[in-house]
């Protein structure tokens, strides 16, 4: 009997230790990554590559060389931080990377010069903008394919899905409308025109015929409630409801505007309008422009932290700063002399701003609190973006 | 003795019969995935990873998306088969990865009676390292495998072809820095004896470009070392009626100012460039018949000799302490720097009355030689100093001198937009005493689409003070025929010592035809009451065509 009781706890046991080792996390390659919000991605353009940095030792941890002749264009994380994922623009490919060993794990063929990407909220679809291609391609994070190529768009630039992962819209650079794609059968639902082109457009062919510089991006609000669409012909900012799908305001902004930001408590959206050089602060409580300020040249993001708005002035090397409490300009940093800066994102405590500095293939870390600037160098050939898990300024250009 | 020992059997009964059930349920909810890794040619995958892991699901609203939770791994056998046994039911992604093989991942479902069987690519990476599963699978390629390239490579180049991409480098020349040894060795890091020196290297990058890119950046490249050459031309016709005093000779006369400014602008070196603006003006405006205390057509202050062309302004600019620091030294304007109010400051765009776009105790003539400086940190605070001669008829510099100071402060008034306010200072050296005057300049946005703006001025005379004062408004973007459209209105009064007085008021819309072409009505009346005689006034509609390009 105590026999048959030996047995029977060291059978439990056995099972037990059985079904534990059964659970333990084994990985041949090395885990480069233990925690995805731990690092900052940085595209390199020029050298086809995603690095990795991390953002307490400023070291480059690891990366992830893609191919020759690929141009990587932006960079995402996968909402549940398993997978980081980037269009190449030169190659038409989509590149899946393992988040853990920075290992590229798929890589799948999609349309013509893949740029901007969007995850669905839950993690299971990445929308891949293919803008000369006219197209989104669908790829199904679980089994990382292809399922699906959306047409009938123009020039499409970035994506932004509703919180509850029912809608995507899609901004169309070479149009005038806002693209709705109903995500469970992937398909465009509806074209939103955000605002009418003037009728004096037909005297001007050389501006309104020669080249279309449409809709960026529908920015959605921190709430999920609205979203906004700047478009640069038209200088506007339109305010989409998605419950209804229509513009329920226009606002004119400044000439030119890039597209929107939103600041982090919700209240202001800016945009940056290059056809003046000014920032437009749009209060979204109200829905009117709160303030028109003196900005630099070329600006291609924009970047909130500290209570402040960092501004990227790309050809200028300089970052124009204004103050979200008092809604006026505060300085400028002074990044460099004859360099381009790109984008930036912002840590998730709302401290540092990594900025790409793309001549000087470096990352530009800026304080916001204290404004010191710190230069990480060779990170890569041409940084064209870098983004952080969880950024709430995770963008592209 | 017997009785507890038939206790202790009794609970190791219960004992083994509890473990036993759990046993039995544990192997009821949970079961084995099975299956084989094969190769894109059929052979088996040895030593291939093969996890679990939960698939994705929707986060809590509000939340974000949870860290994915450790995978279940077990490693394939050399045939390439596979076994996860005492997997709980549920829905998890089944993922298999072999070095130099591309992941293979599908969701399934668990209890299942199915045998996976999983075939993984080879995972192309152009220029990058050859792993030796990349390098066997390429070794076992068979010729289908070698026509499917063939076809690939087709079709590549079909893509290449259609889109016109350019594959050659792009070569691009960086400032770099480098360690110069005694022998002129040169070298990448620090070495002893060697010396910082910056230098110039060219590298070649492959970047996606077309050909219309390629051709925009030729164009832009060239267009930069050029003279850069601008047009800003106008006519302005206005008609007078007399609204009250004695008949006077502009009475029912029509008037026609034509002025066209060519400007040109090239860069010199690192933050300097030069400028010039060459205006040439003809015509008869209404300044000549209707003698007010300022003009009203404001394009008369350029109008030197008609029918000639003059420098209007040339000038070099350059830039110190970190772009902070303006410097402008040569033929200036300096209404182009003091009191540029926003809404009334634009003879080209707003009002058309010289005393609605400048303060004429700022007293500024005719434009000359002179030096301006501007300190503009970007935090709403500017200084601006300089001086200029402001008599083209001075022997020497010393003579007719304007020098000016002034302070901008950009301000948000609460619950209001943005505002500019300014307060300036002069002094002037061309008569036999120094004459100093001051005002203030403001620009106020009430709404985003309403703004108003002031001035006032007061110089000093020969026994007392001249005095002078206007305000405005202005609509952009909104009450306007089309979207870029503004109008505005405005009042302007003149006092000076000799009692002499002047009250004007001015309205216009200005229509935006085209990018570079606008038209804009006008209605000015202007009240004229010299010291000692009749008051006269006049209607003047205008009309004023401007085209930028």
């Amino acid at each position: 009997m105590a026999n048959a009781k030996r047995f029977l706890i060291v059978g439990a046991a056995a099972l037990m230790i059985g079904a534990a080792l059964a659970g333990t996390h084994v990985r041949a390659a090395d885990v480069k990554v233990a925690d995805p919000t731990s690092v900052v991605m940085i595209v390199n353009r020029d050298s086809n590559e995603i690095a990795f940095m991390d953002i307490k030792t400023r070291k480059i941890v690891g990366k992830t060389f893609l191919g020759n002749n690929v141009n990587p264009h932006m960079v995402m994380m996968s909402p549940d931080g398993r997978y980081v994922v980037t269009g190449g623009t030169r190659a038409n490919k989509a590149y899946i990377i393992d988040a853990r060993t920075l290992q590229l794990v798929k890589v799948i063929p999609v349309d013509i010069a893949p740029e901007h990407l969007a995850f669905s909220p839950d993690g299971r679809w990445y929308y891949q903008g293919n803008p000369e291609g006219d197209s989104i391609s669908v790829i199904d994070m679980v089994s990382l394919t292809k399922i699906k190529t959306i047409p009938g768009l123009v020039e499409p630039l970035n994506t932004v899905f509703l919180p509850d992962g029912s809608k995507a819209y899609v901004g169309n650079y070479g149009a005038h409308w806002v693209g709705v794609i109903d995500v469970r059968r992937h398909e465009l639902l509806k074209k939103i025109q955000i605002a009418e082109v003037p009728g004096v457009a037909k005297l001007d062919p050389a501006k309104y015929l020669g080249e279309i510089k449409g809709i960026n991006i529908p920015q959605i609000t921190n709430d999920g409630r609205y979203l906004y669409a700047t478009d640069t012909d038209l200088g506007v900012a339109a305010k989409i409801d998605p419950r209804e799908d229509k513009v329920v305001k226009v606002i004119r902004v400044g000439k030119a505007p890039w597209r929107i930001y939103m600041n982090h408590d919700g209240n202001y959206a800016i945009t940056p309008n290059n056809g003046d050089q000014t920032i437009s602060i749009i209060d979204l409580r109200t829905d009117k422009v709160a303030a028109t300020l003196e900005a630099g040249e070329n600006m291609t993001g924009v970047n909130f932290a500290a209570g402040k708005a960092f501004v990227i002035s790309s050809t200028s090397g300089f970052v124009y700063v204004y103050d979200m409490k008092t809604l006026r300009p505060a300085g400028r940093l002074k990044i460099g002399s004859n360099i381009q800066l790109e984008t930036a994102t912002t840590d998730t405590a709302d401290e540092k701003i990594y900025l790409a500095d793309s001549t000087e293939n470096a990352v530009v870390i800026i304080d916001a609190k204290t404004e010191a600037v710190e230069k990480i160098m060779n990170v890569g050939l041409f940084p064209w973006g870098t983004h952080i898990m969880d950024s709430k300024d995770n963008y592209c250009h | 003795m017997e009785k507890v020992l038939t206790m202790q059997r009794v609970r190791v009964g219960i004992t083994s019969i509890v473990v036993l059930v759990m046993a039995c349920v544990a192997s009821a909810q949970t079961s084995s995935v099975n299956g084989r890794v094969t190769n894109q040619q059929g052979g088996p995958v040895a030593d291939a990873e093969i996890s679990l892991v939960p698939p994705p699901s929707a986060p809590m609203p509000g939340m974000r998306m949870p860290p994915a939770s450790p995978d279940r791994t077990v490693r394939s056998r050399a045939d390439g088969t596979f076994a996860l046994d005492q997997v709980p039911a549920g829905r998890y992604v089944l993922e298999v990865d072999a070095p130099g093989l591309a992941r293979s991942s599908q969701e399934i479902t668990v209890p299942t009676q199915q045998t996976f069987a999983v075939s993984l690519e080879a995972i192309e990476v152009p220029g990058g390292e050859a792993t030796s599963a990349g390098a066997a699978a390429a070794g076992a390629t068979d010729t289908q495998a070698l026509l499917d390239r063939i076809k690939v490579l087709e079709q590549r180049l079909s893509d290449v072809e259609s889109g016109t991409v350019l594959s050659e480098p792009e070569t691009r020349v960086k400032r770099i820095e480098v360690y110069v040894d005694k022998n002129g060795n040169e070298h990448d890091e620090p070495v002893q004896g060697a010396e910082k020196k910056v230098t110039y290297q060219r590298e070649r990058v492959y970047r996606r470009q077309w050909l219309s890119e390629k051709l925009e950046q030729a164009f832009a490249d060239q267009d930069s070392k050029k003279i850069t050459v601008g047009v800003s031309a106008a006519s302005v016709t206005q008609f007078a009626r007399q609204t009250s005093g004695d008949p006077a000779q502009a009475r029912g006369h029509a008037y026609q100012l034509a002025s066209a400014d060519l400007l040109f602008s090239a860069g010199l070196a690192q933050y300097t460039s030069f400028f010039a603006d060459i205006v040439g003006l003809s015509g008869a405006p209404p300044d000549a018949e209707i003698h007010g205390l300022t003009l009203l057509n404001s394009y008369t202050a350029r109008l030197v000799r008609q029918n000639e062309v003059n420098v209007r302004e040339a000038w070099l600019r350059t830039e110190l302490f970190s772009q902070k620091l303006a410097l402008s030294a040569g033929r200036l304007d300096l209404t182009n720097y003091f009191d540029r109010n926003a809404v009334a400051n634009d003879e080209t765009t707003q009002f058309i009355s010289d005393a609605l776009v400048n303060n004429p105790t700022l007293g500024l003539a005719t434009n000359g030689a002179g030096v301006v400086g501007v300190f503009d940190a970007k935090n709403g605070f500017a200084f601006k100093a300089g001086f200029q001669q402001s008599n083209s008829d001075a022997t020497n510099l010393s003579q007719s001198i304007f020098s000016l100071g002034e302070v901008d402060y950009v301000a948000r008034p609460p619950g209001l937009s943005e505002g500019n306010y300014r307060v300036w200072v002069r002094n002037d050296n061309g008569t036999a005493r120094n004459r100093s005057a001051v005002g203030a300049s403001i620009d106020q946005k009430l709404t985003p689409i309403f703004g108003l703006f002031g001035r006032y001025g007061t110089a000093e005379a020969v026994s007392g003070r001249d005095h002078f004062y206007s305000a405005g408004f202005q609509f952009q973007n909104g009450f306007v025929f089309n979207p870029l459209d503004f109008w505005g209105g405005g009042y302007a009064q003149t006092d000076l010592e000799t009692g002499d007085h002047e009250r004007l008021a001015e309205g216009y819309y200005n229509l935006q035809i085209s990018e570079k072409l606008r038209l804009s009505l006008h209605l000015q009346h202007v009240f004229e009451s010299p010291a000692g005689a009749k008051s006269v006034g006049f209607l003047v509609p205008a009309v004023r065509l401007q085209a930028r390009f």
